[in-house]
């Protein structure tokens, strides 16, 4: 179809080169193909036929007209415009400094300074002399953020008694939504495009308030090792991108793509961006990161939910009754039972009272009539305590996130069902069950993807998919004194039905609320009140629905863990049986690179009794 | 300084446009929830959902002309509740960033932290104070004090 376009194309091109060729005989042959000049122009190699096309979707980061397509064009227009004489915003010396600044070294031009006063003072403003990458890890009870978030913080000098890392900026990148969107059509237009991504830079401390205190997100900060001129280079690069339209895709183009660009533009052949195949989790991208050797030393950051769980606890207990006692309004900040301690103790209870306060007030909404005047007197008679020893400050957790398992398993098990013996083989590109190995991961969630399970028969060599989970997300978050989350779960996907004549494979949809308790320090009992619907020609109406309920105990540690309980389902509209179920599973770890399984499920259903083992080995990579 | 002031007012200009800071009645303490509810999808995905910034509302009260006062007053806009916290422990990270932002030299911030410490219900006399009304407050406090007034002078 496009032939004759691209004959014209191609005469535009050979134009364009012969063009270039007369006017910059010091081009070196194959400067357009040099990787720093391919990174600096976001330029990737086409899936299809050999040329390259830029991921920046924005005319105004090009200064050829084809230079979405074409390195070289795009490299022959650059050159042709830094050399032009004058300086000021428009010129291309200050629009591009890091183009500028590359291709004067790899030339030998002369590189006369040039006046851009915009970008000088934007540069100057930024004062920096590290990077550091900060990763948002997951937040309590909500297992959809498990992926993260990353952006990068410029910090000043560190002798500068004048500058202050609250106040240093951070350069992040995120699809500009429209705050109307519904929830589907960003899902949408988030997997499809559509949503233009942009570079932002913003004070840490709002990033600070955004995800610590109103998201509840530890925040672990990478400092880079990245030299004075690599920052310079990035900087310079980050001029270039801000404010240009990238389009914003979930999976691989985005927050945590963005920033990858800029350190491998910051440190020629560093190559983070060859790392990504199909799909750029901000976790994994930490890890690659650190595996490339980039950090210089790791700071955590907890979340005013992190924060305010460890003051609590590090509370005697019936300093955290009285604590319990003024926040629910039994007892007055200047009652006696808070006079009766030493200024020491009133002052933890008051710092931790106050701390949950505003947590409750931001987390679940406290009306301000009853949070306000109470945190103010919790203040005023806190401030009238001088000389109290801080609290002991949140532990870094042991396992940092980027330490956890690595997301993608795989697993080979052998097994029976009503005493047909099967192999199975799972694969599980991402992310976590509670089952695998906890370390860095949040205790109780999980959240998996495009889990497959096919199981191969022995009797009659027959390959079946058992199991295709779409998303699977769990949290179970223990309730006390303090906190009342809600335990959760959601799902869909494929997987086989018994419809009482046989196993047949349909497409279903489940999910469950209830409560989670504390049992010891590992682990939890639930209760979950669950619902799942199956919609199948096989099904005798076609579809069917159970509302059920799961009582199970859930144990993590980083040797063993192990899930229990009893599932029930009365299906209502097609089968009309109830479907009762017993199950254990339990993994047992070695390291965080394998673990052994094993489960067992009896079940009854249509009046009769099954059971079913399997055990086996998941490998994580 | 000249530095540090306008990288501070540079970060409020990229979001709100060089408003007035000091001139405002600003966020009220503890104003209640924050209204931004994670989106689900947000959160996996990084989308940003309009401006989250937290932006300041015009007043009736005077304007500060020194500099260091309006980035004080800029910082305390976003961060009161912290600040306020702070203030009453007498220590903490908000603490320090508002002396930087005043430039207080390292041999006062002593005095700075127990000043403001020891009058922590003059400079939030109720729960209904706003952050301009602290700023003033802050400002009376410091000029009154021979060490610490040389950092509010107009």
């Amino acid at each position: 179809m496009g032939y004759p376009l691209r004959t014209g194309q191609a005469t535009l091109w050979l134009a364009c080169f012969f063009a270039t060729q007369a006017a910059f005989a010091a081009t070196p042959e194959n400067l357009h193909n040099h990787p720093v000049w391919l990174t600096l122009g976001h330029y990737h190699q086409d899936t299809l036929g050999s040329g390259y096309t830029s991921q920046a979707d924005d005319p105004a980061f090009f200064l050829s007209e084809h230079g979405k397509t074409s390195p070289r064009d795009e490299l022959a227009a650059t050159l042709e415009a830094i050399q032009q004489p004058g300086g000021g915003n428009d010129h291309a010396r200050c629009r591009f400094p890091a183009r500028d600044a590359w291709l004067r070294e790899q030339l030998d031009l002369p590189g006369a300074q040039v006046d851009c006063p915009d970008y000088d003072e934007w540069f100057e403003e930024l004062n920096t002399e590290k990077v550091t990458l900060v990763f948002a890890a997951s937040y309590l009870n909500s297992p959809s953020s498990m992926f993260g978030h990353t952006f990068l913080r410029l910090d000043p000098p560190q002798n500068d008694s004048e500058a202050d890392l609250l106040l240093a900026n951070t350069i992040s990148y995120a699809a500009d939504a429209a705050e109307h969107d519904s929830e589907l059509l960003f899902a949408y237009r988030g997997i499809f495009g559509g949503y233009p991504g942009i570079t932002a830079i913003r004070p840490y401390y709002e990033m600070i308030r955004l995800y610590n205190d109103i998201e509840h997100r530890d925040l672990w900060e990478y400092t880079l090792n990245l030299s004075q001129p690599e920052v310079d280079t990035m900087l310079a690069h980050t001029w270039e991108i801000q404010d240009k339209n990238f389009d914003y895709y979930f999976f691989d183009e985005n927050c945590a793509y963005r920033l990858l660009a800029l350190i491998d533009a910051a440190r020629p052949g560093t190559n983070l961006l060859n790392e990504v195949s199909t799909h750029a989790i901000p976790s994994d991208t930490v890890r690659w990161v650190r595996d490339a050797g980039l950090v210089e030393r790791v700071h955590y950051r907890p979340s005013a939910a992190t924060a305010v769980s460890h003051r609590l606890d590090t509370l005697p207990r019936d300093h955290r009754t009285i604590a319990a006692a003024i926040a629910s309004g039994y007892v007055q900040v200047d009652g006696p039972e808070l006079q009766q301690l030493t200024d020491q103790e009133r002052a933890w209870v008051l710092d931790a009272t106050y701390d949950y306060v505003r947590y409750q007030s931001e987390a679940k909404g406290w009306p301000r009539e009853f949070a306000a005047p109470l945190s103010h007197q919790l203040l005023v008679s806190r401030s009238r305590i001088e000389e109290a020893r801080d609290m002991p400050p949140v532990p870094e957790p042991e396992i940092r996130d980027d330490q956890g398992h690595d997301t993608f398993r795989v697993s080979l098990g052998f097994g029976q069902l009503a005493h047909e013996e099967f192999t199975q083989l799972t694969l599980r590109p991402a992310y976590h069950d509670v089952l695998d190995p906890p370390a860095g991961y949040r205790s109780g969630a999980q959240l998996q993807f495009l889990r497959l399970d096919a199981r191969l028969y022995h009797d009659n060599q027959e390959l079946q998919v058992e199991q295709l989970v779409g998303v699977e997300i769990r949290s179970l978050s223990p309730r006390n004194q303090f906190f009342s989350p809600t335990s959760w779960q959601v799902g869909f996907g494929g997987r086989r039905t018994d419809t009482g004549t046989e196993r047949v494979f349909t497409p279903y949809l489940e999910g469950g609320a209830g409560g989670s308790w504390r049992l010891g320090q590992n682990s939890q009992a639930f209760a979950i009140a669950t619902a799942d619907l199956e919609i199948d020609d096989d099904i005798r109406r076609g579809h069917d629905f159970a509302p059920g309920a799961d009582l199970g105990l859930l144990h993590q540690t980083n040797r063993f863990s192990l899930l229990a309980g009893a599932k029930t389902k009365a299906w209502i509209i097609s089968n009309q049986h109830r479907q009762d179920q017993l199950y254990v599973k339990g993994n047992l770890h070695i390291g965080r690179e394998f673990s052994v399984f094993a489960e067992f499920t009896r079940e009854d259903h249509f009046d009769r009794y099954q059971s079913t083992w399997q055990a086996g080995i998941h490998a994580y990579f | 300084m000249k530095k540090l002031i306008a990288g501070a007012i540079l970060l409020g200009a990229s979001s709100m446009a060089f408003a007035q800071p000091g001139c405002g009645v600003g966020a009220m303490i503890w104003e209640g929830q924050s209204g931004i509810a994670p989106h689900v999808l947000a959160a996996t995905t990084n989308g940003t959902f309009g401006n989250q910034t937290f932006g300041m509302t015009t007043g009736t009260l005077g304007c500060q002309t020194n500099q260091s006062v309006q980035s004080m007053a800029m910082y305390m806009d976003s961060n009161i509740d912290k600040v306020a916290r702070d203030m009453s422990r007498g220590n903490g990270e908000n603490l320090d960033t508002l002396a930087v932002l005043l430039g207080v030299d390292q041999v006062d911030r002593d005095s700075f932290r127990k000043v403001l410490q020891d009058n922590f219900a003059t400079i939030f006399p109720n729960a209904d104070t706003t952050s301009g009304e602290a700023v003033d407050a802050i400002v009376s406090l410091l000029e009154q004090n021979e060490s610490l007034s040389k950092y509010v002078a107009a």
